[in-house]
């Protein structure tokens, strides 16, 4: 698949609230937590829904970089390069 | 169209028959997976794995439904609904459930307590998705036969 330059974030239906209802971003590679400034900066508050207050991701939120939980790569600080796939996942639990 | 918009559930026969079987072959643990609509109409069920591997909780692995989320954009469905059993009791969200759920679509609990199992769905609506306390509403389910 051609590559535009960008990295595609797809949002989840849970967020798309806060993104004017899009499922996809193109957003510019950097890392995760870039990633998130820059949707933060595209769609204010975003940022404080999906990190606590410690600067980390909610434990509820699973963050994919092409297939690849980011949480056992390097976190916030996982690179993500023109076109590779990210997704972001609330988890689903109960009893 | 998001599922958020659907009013009611509404089960082809088949499909129901499908959740309830994923559900009683996941005995004693719960079973759980998600469900895929099309224009507010259920039309496929993906039975998965659970996690937890308990009789009293459930969660799905990550990567699993990455790979459903993924399937339901390259077929044009939206996330419908998320379903799980509960083997000995009522199909009424339990504690665990309001506190955990954390997708806005409805949750749709099979019980096993009683022959035949029953169906019912609810959405819990919460302040923010974050939030540990939710509001508990039902909403008719309907199985077409």
């Amino acid at each position: 698949m051609a590559s535009d330059g960008s990295v595609k974030v797809k949002i989840p239906t849970v967020f798309r609230r806060f993104t004017g209802n899009e499922a996809e971003i193109d957003l510019a590679p950097g890392t995760i937590g870039q990633l998130i400034d820059q949707l933060d900066e595209r769609y204010p508050g975003f940022k404080g829904q999906i990190m606590n207050d410690e600067g980390e991701l909610h434990r509820f939120v699973n963050v994919y970089v092409n297939d690849e939980d980011a949480r056992y790569l390097e976190k916030l600080e996982t690179q993500a390069n023109e076109g590779d796939r990210v997704a972001l996942l609330p988890s689903v639990a109960g009893g | 169209m998001t599922g958020a918009n659907v009013l009611e559930m509404r089960f082809p026969q088949e499909l129901a028959d499908r959740m309830i079987a994923h559900c009683l072959d996941g005995r004693p643990d719960e079973a759980c997976g998600l469900i895929a609509t099309e224009d507010g109409a259920v039309v496929h069920i993906y039975p998965m794995f659970n996690a937890s591997a308990s009789p009293v909780r459930y969660a799905l692995d990550p990567q699993e439904q990455l790979a459903v989320y993924q399937d339901l954009d390259e077929r044009g469905w939206d996330l419908g609904g998320v379903f799980h059993s509960h083997t000995r009791t009522e199909a009424y969200p339990s504690p665990t459930d309001v506190r955990e759920a954390r997708e806005e679509v409805p949750y749709v609990i099979v019980s096993l307590a009683t022959e035949p199992a029953v169906i019912r769905a609810f959405r819990i609506v919460k302040e923010s998705w974050s939030a540990e306390t939710g509001e508990v509403e039902e909403m008719p389910v309907e199985v077409l036969g």
